[in-house]
């Protein structure tokens, strides 16, 4: 059944590029549109300045991490993944490497990626000292919990949640318990969300877990915090800090696991490709901006492409830097 | 501006605002929310700060009496509202059962915030209730007012009450108030509208006075009524359960959240059936107490 979509899928992308093909310098070029605001971004930038700087003919074929890695994989279209998680598709992804099929150009499209524990910039503001998780620990005066004032709030993951098992590990291979804080269960999305709005708008002191990139960091300029410790191997994260309590008998402090986004291309654009692959090569979108784009994408309801042309127009120093100065001519007289 | 986008208007699309300002107007609203938030919401955090330190007394109180002292306590209070030794004896059991089940902590964190809800909605319910049957105006605007609680959708409010007041018990504690307490509002009303004209008519030929008729004529014959109200506000605050769970109100919702994103069948069973065992429980006691009640009152006046 999938298999079948997907050949339906090769079979309608081949049909509609057939017919406008050749002048282009580059040649076709098919860029996999994933399902969320910084993937839809990504590929719409892709697609303006791969058009207009390059001459490119691309065309954007919607899709999910799994769909569109299987059928970049299996059938070589889309050619180019420009947000791919790696974590859900790491040991195919890398046999596909290893025989060539597939090749990462990009190991980190947008910087500052991951998830993690963030404090608001108030906090910071106010203690710039306390630039890591251990110096934080010492500290939980100053984020009081607001049903034990004596206690400081730690804002963990909603029930149900993977991310909350592994909050609770760090929790007690911090000892913070003992240290004087609280996990708090913040029971929802909405409520995660919910207690860092009310934190951001009044200025006050927040200390929890999030993951970026996200329009809530964004928006309220959420800051992440290193751990202070380094990462203490993946036996301990994958063996126990993932598992539940009662799997993970002695969780080691662990910085966060690093979450992998690459920009993948099929073998066939990387032979071809030549500039198109420079520019992917190039191409790095700082975290701020991003996630500053993602709350643009939100407020003003845009979607992918309103959102590029709105980057292409903003950020220009930015932009300009990953082509050369005659395609960003080009880009810029097409906008 | 105009106030449609001509460009969009279609015979199969109605007028609409253009979207410039529709966004803006918003934006607006959401702007002055977070005003509002800023200016009042520290206040609002201390003003109800005394019923979180109630909230959280109680239930530690809960949790931490020896739980021989709280079954006596269901069995002696299902006793006393229902007469029924199998009532009793029903309740103290499915008590036991849930302690078995390990769900002891959640229920009773789920007992302290249904009890304080419905305490709550009881203690200012009435009043509104009485004032809204003496009053037709007050009728007129109250009732709609109460309609909108019960019909909008709790999500809509929750995030407003978290930006104001943070997650946790106090707008756990609001949302489930806001969806419980028009059934005992709607309930006193009708009860005191429903005495009979002929029974006031007696009391005022016997020269009672206005706090006299409500005190002692009207509330007492409305009892019934206003016991079903209190039924419906118990069973709907414990409906809430599930939702304030998801602002961070510990009890018997946080596991069945759990449940529900995990796909764990026993665990969501077990503890949604935990919730419906209080709400038997409660509904069966109450429903026993009011009747009571009422063949009390039929017997005194020999209808």
């Amino acid at each position: 059944m999938i298999k079948k979509s997907l050949t339906n899928l090769a079979i309608a992308a081949t049909l509609a590029t057939a017919g406008t093909a050749a002048f282009a310098d580059c040649g076709d070029v098919q860029i996999a549109e994933m399902n969320w605001a910084s993937a839809e971004l990504m590929a719409n930038v892709d697609k303006i300045i791969l058009e207009n700087g390059y001459g490119c003919n691309v065309e954007l074929v919607p899709g999910a991490t799994m769909t569109s890695f299987a059928s970049m994989n299996e059938k070589g279209q889309p050619d180019v993944a420009p947000e791919l998680w790696i974590n859900a598709v790491r040991d195919p992804l890398n046999a596909a490497m290893d025989e060539g099929r597939l090749h990462s150009t990009n190991a980190g499209p947008i910087t500052q990626l991951g998830e993690g524990w963030w404090v608001t910039p108030a906090f910071q503001a106010a203690h710039p000292e306390l630039d890591t998780v251990v110096k934080i620990l010492e500290r939980p005066d100053l984020f009081p919990d607001a049903e034990d004032s004596s206690k400081g709030a730690f804002v963990g993951c909603p029930a149900g949640w993977g991310c909350q098992l592994a909050n609770a590990n760090l929790f007690r291979a911090f000892d913070m318990e003992a240290k004087g804080w609280t996990l708090v269960d913040p029971g929802s999305a909405a409520g995660l969300d919910g207690s860092i709005a009310k934190a951001g708008d009044r200025g006050e002191n927040w200390f929890g877990y999030y993951w970026s990139p996200t329009a809530m960091v964004g928006k309220y300029g959420l800051i992440p915090v290193d751990f202070g410790v380094p990462f203490a191997g993946t036996d301990n994260w994958d063996g126990c800090i993932v598992k539940a309590e009662q799997d993970c008998a002695d969780p080691q402090a662990s910085a966060w696991t690093v979450s992998e986004v690459h920009t993948i291309i099929t073998d066939s654009l990387k032979n071809k490709g030549g500039i198109a692959v420079d520019y992917l090569e190039a191409r790095t979108y700082p975290g701020p901006i991003m996630n500053a784009m993602l709350v643009y994408m939100g407020e003003e309801q845009a979607g992918g492409e309103d959102a590029a042309i709105e980057f292409l127009m903003q950020h220009e120093d930015l932009w300009s830097s990953w082509v050369s100065a005659d395609a960003a001519a080009k880009i810029k007289a097409g906008l | 501006m105009s106030l449609i986008d001509w460009n969009k208007l279609t015979i199969t699309e109605p007028p609409v605002l253009p979207r410039e300002l529709l966004r803006n107007f918003k934006k607006g609203i959401d702007g002055a929310f977070r005003d509002f938030s800023r200016t009042y919401g520290e206040a609002l955090e201390n003003f109800f700060n005394p019923l979180l330190m109630f909230l959280k007394w109680f239930q530690d109180l809960l949790v931490a009496t020896p739980w021989p002292i709280i079954l006596l306590i269901i069995g002696g209070l299902s006793w006393i509202g229902s007469r029924s030794w199998k009532m009793s004896v029903g309740a103290v059991l499915a008590f036991v059962a849930i302690g078995w089940m390990d769900m002891w902590e959640d229920t009773m964190a789920t007992l302290a915030i249904v009890s304080v809800a419905t305490l709550l909605c009881i203690a200012i319910g009435i009043p509104i209730g009485i004032w809204m049957s003496r009053s037709d105006r007050a009728q007129r605007i109250i009732t709609p007012v109460l309609d909108v609680m019960q019909t909008i959708p709790s999500f809509v409010y929750l995030i407003p009450v978290v930006m104001l007041l943070g997650i946790g018990k106090v707008p756990g504690l609001l949302a489930v108030m806001i969806y419980a307490s028009p059934p005992i509002i709607r309930l006193t009303n009708l009860g005191i509208r429903l005495v009979d004209a002929e029974v006031l008519e007696a009391a005022d030929a016997f020269g009672s006075n206005y706090r006299q008729k409500l005190f002692q004529v009207q509330i007492p014959l409305a009892l019934p009524n206003i016991f079903a109200g209190v039924n419906q506000t118990i069973m709907m605050s414990l409906s809430m359960v599930v939702i304030a769970a998801m602002i961070g109100v510990p009890g018997l919702g946080v596991p069945v959240l759990r449940a529900v994103s995990n796909q764990y069948l026993a665990l969501g069973l077990m503890n949604g059936l935990a919730i419906v065992a209080i709400a038997i429980i409660f509904d069966r006691v109450s429903q026993a107490y009011g009747k009571r009640l009422q063949k009390h009152r039929e017997g005194d006046h020999g209808v």
